[in-house]
């Protein structure tokens, strides 16, 4: 890459990420409303044939237009269909990843003055499950138990295109469940939006919002329940838009290393879901990117020597490395193995140690939970009780202090939330969209943990946290 | 309240939504589903209303709030966690539901002779910390909490009085609590004129009141770990309820478990998972447990004793061991393929 290219590159990362983040509307109906009513001003539009009349129309509505293609159009609506367009959605699956990290340097060297950013189209509705099934001939069935509630959250997914796409806050978008298969219609309600906003933003990834096509009708025959549904997501998204001047990064202690970069890996979707801060890294991150700071390392891809190397080093300083389904010989296996149970042994090396699985991850919700165990009392992160709906994700100024804890209820309803965060703080204070800035948190300290309690958590909250330079509150327990 | 049935592959491929109605003939079918008691409630209920079936699904989601509100161990100010600090050795006056649920619970626990107890709750909390990393317990720590459980110290003085004999004592519904809450929300539901509908709690225990329209009775399928088997009921005015213990760890030694053994004070290890199909869902969410601590030999001749109950245990390696008194289990993809392997003589 040219160092105009790299330029241009991180001029763009400065651009796009100030704010925590933004909500991109999809707008397929023919009304629009203007910008400064609907209160976001980035637009996605499909390229299409009347695609330059409906810019033109939505620029006078004071929208940024993004159009939206394919990797293969491109090249083509670069060229010829960009005029008065802000940038470029690339709608990139799985499969054509490979070809994108060919086509874009390209695309981006050619047209500098757009913007390209890379959509994932395949995320999940955000969503609290049941297990009730719903059968063709309306015969409701029910299938197994489940041992918690079923959260269908996108944090895996952001994980994971933070390090496909470093460049680019991650983007994506969803399509809304159906509630019945025969009328074809969208179920989402109210609290619905807010949560995907919340999603997006708790994040800190943009999502492109699609309207079903009911609520665009509403919204442009100023149907007064529509807008009161409106103005709800548009304070949503005004609570994530503002960072404050703090930038800040997802603080993680687990490093889940791949060799590739798959969306829909189950295991790193229940570790998001049992609020274990992770990172994805490529196998060749593992040769030479700075890994301090994880406690467990787990490896998801077969090591050559180089990378088992590293990984003897990193247990050897006292790290706990988890080797999944790669078979071969390494390096600590002429120590004594620790049998744990039939498909796992565990090698001590120096300080830390090396835990081999010989089979694939069967049964993700448990192997997340032994990831918990294996980080240790000490080194948690972040726990939660009565918190089985809910994710919540820590944030710090450069690796450094906890700084922001972002919360989603996916139950959409209000919970008495217990958490404990790792450090000593001295002031925790909570916000959320319906009631901005700050309720004072009463935190209990002891034994480098604080505790805290949101009494009343309904879809997003966040937790401010500051640092212990006063002495100790009374309340303190150290 | 804790998720004490649990455990399950996720093999759930549908639709899932906040709320969503559909035709059948003069029937419609409404859906909601609400977050309470540590999981997961489900209502479907036919009615000539949609709006009149919505309405009867929130009261009965208020009745079952309302009973987490009292049966709750989790909650400092429930019920529950009011009797666990003050009873013992002192007869505390408790709400209706609550003594009601607790002398229901010590049928089970007599009619098991103790295998279902709920005031394993001390010996629970001791292994839910093993489970979270915090190391094993040491037999000395087990021994001593050993002597905080017992059903037989449990006093109930008619019509609301419980204590505890015991300092230590502390009780855990969460083996029958949710059941108590289906049965309650089911005569809810009845109350305002539902006659067909289907409760269920996370899954784990399920009751079919009436039948879907053109239907003789719900269609409910079976956890199978095997996932060979593909057990199923139809269920008609009765319940059904699942229970399994926590999956083995894939990265230690498999020790614990959140279904503690009251016989031993350790968890219980088990290759089964259990479906007890009963006339109530307090019934079958006792049942389960209990069946899954006795095993199949045993619980098959606890399960005499009970009328109109079945019961199926699976193990991973699709080892059946079935008891029909009650309606009959059904196996394969297609109902009149199906086989009963057995019926109490």
């Amino acid at each position: 890459m040219s160092i105009w290219n790299t330029f241009l590159v991180w001029v763009f990362v400065l651009v796009s990420t100030s704010a925590w983040s933004s909500v991109f509307v999809y707008w397929t109906g023919s009304a629009l409303p203007p910008a400064k009513e609907l209160g976001l001003n980035d637009l996605v539009l499909s390229w299409n044939d009347s695609f330059s009349s409906q810019v033109k129309a939505a620029r006078k509505q004071g929208y940024r237009v993004y159009v939206e293609v394919s990797l293969h159009q491109a090249a083509a609506a670069a060229k010829t269909g960009t005029s008065g367009v802000e940038g470029i959605v690339l709608t990139v699956r799985q499969s054509e990843r490979a070809e994108l990290e060919k086509s874009l340097p390209k695309l981006r060297s050619a047209h500098p003055k757009l913007r390209f950013l890379v959509l994932n189209p395949d995320a999940k509705q955000p969503q609290m499950r049941g297990s009730l099934v719903v059968k063709r001939d309306s015969v409701l069935e029910v299938s197994s138990p489940t041992a918690q509630p079923w959260i269908d959250t996108n944090l895996a997914l952001v994980k994971i295109e933070q390090r496909s796409h470093q460049g680019q806050v991650p983007l994506y978008t969803f399509s809304w469940g159906l509630s019945d298969p025969r009328q074809q219609q969208p179920a989402a309600t109210a609290m619905d939006y807010l949560l995907a906003v919340a999603e997006a933003g708790a994040f800190h990834a943009d999502l492109i919002l699609q309207l079903d096509e009911r609520l665009q009708k509403a919204l442009s025959n100023h149907d007064a329940e529509a807008w009161t549904l409106w103005n709800q997501v548009r304070s949503y998204a005004r609570f994530y838009s503002d960072e404050g001047g703090q930038r800040l990064e997802a603080t993680a202690n687990v490093a889940v290393v791949v060799d590739d970069l798959d969306t829909t890996d189950e295991a790193m979707n229940l570790m998001a879901r049992h609020n274990i801060p992770f990172k994805v890294l490529l196998l060749a991150d593992l040769k030479s990117g700075n890994l301090e700071g994880f406690n467990v390392v787990v490896v998801f891809a077969k090591p050559d020597r180089g990378v088992s190397e590293r990984i003897a080093d990193l247990a050897a300083h006292g790290e706990t490395v988890v080797l999944v389904d790669a078979h071969g010989s390494y390096l600590w296996q002429n120590r004594d193995a620790v049998r744990l149970n039939e498909h796992a042994v565990a090698y001590a090396v120096g300080n830390g140690k090396v835990l081999e699985l010989s089979e694939p991850v069967t049964d993700p919700e448990m192997f997340a939970q032994d990831i918990r165990r294996l980080l240790g009392k000490e080194s948690v992160l972040l726990s939660l009780w009565n918190g089985l709906t809910t994710v919540a994700v820590p944030y710090s100024e450069h690796a450094g202090t906890l700084k922001v804890l972002e919360f989603v209820n996916y139950a959409e309803e209000p919970l008495r939330l217990q958490v404990q965060v790792k450090g000593s703080f001295a002031s925790i204070r909570y916000e959320t969209p319906e009631h901005e800035c700050c309720e004072s948190l009463s935190p209990v300290r002891h034994n480098g943990f604080t505790e805290f309690v949101i009494s009343d958590l309904k879809i997003a909250g966040r937790v401010r946290l500051e640092s212990n330079r006063a002495p100790d509150s009374p309340a303190s327990r150290e | 309240m804790p998720c004490d049935k649990r455990r399950a592959a996720a093999l759930i491929s549908f639709f899932l939504i906040a709320s969503f109605v559909q035709s059948s003939k003069n029937q419609v079918l409404v859906y909601k589903k609400k977050y309470i008691m540590g999981t997961v409630f489900e209502i479907a209920a036919y009615d000539q209303s949609s709006e009149h079936a919505s309405n009867a699904i929130e009261k009965a989601f208020r009745e079952i709030v309302r009973l987490d509100d009292l049966l709750s161990n989790y909650k400092p100010d429930s019920a529950l966690s009011n009797l666990n600090r003050s009873a013992h050795f002192h007869a505390e006056k408790v709400p209706s539901d609550l003594y009601r649920v607790i002398d229901q619970a010590l049928e089970f626990s007599r009619l098991s002779d103790g295998k279902f107890d709920i005031s394993i709750a001390p010996l629970v909390n001791l292994w839910k910390a093993a489970l979270r990393g915090e190391g094993m317990p040491s037999r000395a720590q087990q021994e001593e909490v050993r002597g905080c459980v017992g059903y037989e110290k449990i006093e109930l003085a008619s019509p609301d009085r419980i204590s505890f004999r015991s300092s230590c004592l502390q009780l855990d519904l969460g083996a029958i609590g949710k059941g108590y809450a289906v049965d309650r929300a089911a005569e809810v539901l009845h109350s305002l004129g539902i006659r067909n509908a289907l409760i269920n709690a996370g899954g784990s225990t399920i009751f079919a009141m009436g039948s879907p329209p053109d239907q003789t009775a719900w269609l409910v399928h079976l956890r199978d770990p095997s996932n060979k088997i593909d057990p199923q009921v139809m269920l008609k005015n009765g319940s059904v309820s699942t229970s399994e213990q926590t999956a083995p760890s894939l990265l230690g030694n498999d020790l614990a478990g959140h279904i503690i053994d009251p016989d031993t004070g350790t968890p219980l290890k088990t290759e089964f998972a259990v479906s007890a199909v009963s006339r109530t869902a307090t019934e079958s969410d006792a049942l389960s447990t209990t069946l899954l601590l006795l095993g199949p030999t045993k619980g098959k001749a606890l399960i005499k004793s009970v009328p109109d109950v079945s019961a199926i245990w699976i193990s991973h390696e699709a080892r059946v061991e079935i008891v029909i008194g009650g309606p009959r289990i059904l196996f394969g993809r297609g109902l009149h393929s199906s086989i009963s392997l057995g019926r109490i003589p």
